[in-house]
């Protein structure tokens, strides 16, 4: 059974004749123990559909349900076994850390509080923060907090919207490993969206490209890399770099000079034969560097509309 | 209904509570200056008018229980603001808590902070002016318990207008109870004010509230009839002010709960 399933699910802001639509009849599933990326450039639906997924938002239409139970008729039973993390909402600033998931842990019902937070101060390392207050934290602090509180009632399901933004680069890579071995070890399934792509290649199974409130790809981020065709071959020519921009100019390739360095757009079957030219037109060069498509520069292709 | 998750914003207020300094002023602060103020000025009074010492009673006591329905009206709409202005109302919403809950917590509230506020000043009366309230205490029952609907459903009808209008209008959170003190017949009877004030007096629950409270200290006589008709109109106007509520707030979560602030 899916963790999660979509149907039809749309958002309309303002009145019925002249109003935004922010997500349009989108649909998609998150299986047991899954972590699917929830990706689009910023204005595309993201946040709204987390929010209806969490029940802050009430979709104009469609259906969402976890477990086979619908969220609108079994909202209390569901949201004990959810968690949301997001950087859109504050905890009371005025509140230590210690007070926040205090109050919060009461919200949900969970068995041993005291040793449940015990757990989640050691995971998240917080126990220098517990009596400051959260205003009195740092961005990176902040989101750890926030982390820590989407982790507390054992969730069976967890949104997390930006859950890394802020962090420094070894906690970061800290809490993603801490998110797969919740994963591995609880079968938590997992929505997360990121601007950072190498992130989503690291941690997700599956990704969803939503861009104007509709779902454009839903593939594995691999598999989306692939659909751009374009490799960049970089190369530092020991030889005239004119020789190497008449050769490509000659057989079509697209090229950038960028400073002594020349790169030379083709596709990815193509690779192997024009090294081969190169050689037999003897274009020495002392460097090469082949970056293949990946999932950003999918990303990119896709947030400014380009066809691919 | 959950009572841990009542509980839970219970505790997330007391914690707000103990570490503001706004509310803790609000909470003893204004009652003594009142006290001290109006005590005095009544004070004065009753020694140019010698036998009138009921006066003082009537003025001590009003000024107290005044603080019944100012406090449960503040608590329930200023802690509302507060999860405005935190930006924490998609938190709480996140979580299994339903609304029904969150209006008994902050009903609760309202009548802790009542309490604790009602007590100090009773105090500071007493040690001021040696004036005890609780001489009354029965007969004063009943009034107290309307007092807090009174302030309950003010409560929530400002927190009604907040949620559909947000933090820009939060200055009827000071300011909409005590539009009602004038027609409430706090210190003086519905009879001396013009005739249309008289009519939006009746029409308040407090008024009945004041005027029986009088009669109580004066007469030593619990008009009844002023207890059902008080209740009568605050239960009517509690079921009109959750339903707004009600109203406003599937309204807030039509435009998402995360946005409004």
């Amino acid at each position: 059974m899916n963790a999660l399933e979509v149907r039809n699910l749309t958002k309309k802001f303002g009145p019925p004749a002249g109003g935004f639509t922010a997500v349009d009849q989108i649909s998609f599933e998150l299986g047991e123990g899954e972590i699917l990326g929830f990706l689009g450039p910023n204005g595309a639906g993201k946040t709204t559909t987390l929010q209806m997924l969490v029940g802050t938002l009430t979709p104009t239409e469609g259906e969402i349900s976890y477990f086979g139970k619908s969220l609108f008729t079994n909202r209390e039973e569901i949201l004990d076994q959810l968690n949301y993390s997001t950087t859109y909402t504050n905890l009371p600033w005025n509140l230590s850390v210690k007070e926040n998931l205090t109050f919060i842990s009461y919200l949900y019902t969970i068995k041993n509080r005291k040793k449940r937070l015990e757990e989640i101060v050691e995971s998240f390392k917080l126990q220098d923060l517990m009596k400051q207050t959260v205003g009195s934290l740092s961005a990176g602090q902040k989101t750890r907090v926030n982390l820590a509180k989407a982790f507390l009632n054992y969730p069976k399901v967890l949104l997390l919207d930006e859950p890394t933004a802020s962090l420094d680069p070894d906690i970061a890579k800290y809490l993603r490993d801490f998110i797969l071995n919740q994963r591995k070890e609880y079968k938590i399934s997992i929505l997360f969206t990121s601007h950072n792509m190498r992130e989503v290649e690291e941690v997700c199974d599956r990704v969803i490209f939503i861009n104007h409130g509709k779902i454009i790809a839903n593939d594995t981020p691999l598999q989306l890399a692939k659909k751009i065709d374009a490799t960049e071959i970089e190369i530092l020519p020991e030889s005239s770099v004119a020789h190497f921009l008449k050769f490509c100019e000659k057989n079509k390739i697209s090229t950038e000079v960028a400073g002594k360095h020349i790169v030379l757009k083709v596709k990815e079957k193509e690779v192997a034969g024009l090294l081969r030219d190169l050689t037999n037109e003897k274009l020495e060069y002392s460097e090469i560097s082949i970056n293949k498509p990946t999932l950003e520069d999918y990303f990119l292709k896709v947030s400014m509309d380009k066809p691919l | 209904m959950k009572l841990h998750r009542i509980f839970a914003i219970f505790l997330r207020h007391l914690y707000n509570f103990r570490r503001s300094f706004d509310r803790l002023s609000d909470a003893f602060y204004w009652p003594t200056i009142d006290l001290i103020i109006w005590g005095l000025t009544s004070s004065y009074f009753v020694s140019l008018a010698p036998g009138t010492a009921n006066i003082m009673i009537a003025v001590i006591g009003g000024i107290i229980f005044w603080v019944i329905p100012w406090r449960a009206q503040y608590e329930v709409t200023v802690n509302v603001l507060v999860d405005l202005w935190d930006k924490n109302l998609a938190n709480l919403f996140v979580s299994p808590l339903k609304l029904s809950e969150w209006v008994i917590s902050l009903l609760l509230i309202g009548l802790v902070k009542s309490l604790i506020s009602v007590a100090f000043a009773s105090l500071v009366a007493f040690v001021l002016y040696k004036v005890n309230i609780f001489l009354y205490g029965f007969y004063l029952l009943p009034f107290l318990i309307l007092l807090l609907m009174f302030g309950w459903w003010i409560g929530f009808m400002v927190a009604a207008i907040l949620l559909r209008f947000g933090s820009r209008v939060q200055t009827l959170a000071w300011t909409v109870t005590w539009a009602a003190a004038p027609f409430s017949a706090i210190y003086f009877p519905v009879s001396i004010l013009p005739d249309w004030a008289q009519v939006i007096a009746r029409l308040l629950p407090s008024s009945y509230i004041f005027e029986g409270g009088r009669q109580v200290v004066f007469q030593h006589t619990l008009n009844w009839d002023y207890v059902w008709i008080s209740f009568g109109l605050n239960v009517l106007y509690l079921v009109i002010a959750l339903f707004l509520f009600s109203k406003s707030f599937n309204g807030a979560l039509r435009r998402g709960l995360q946005g409004i602030s």
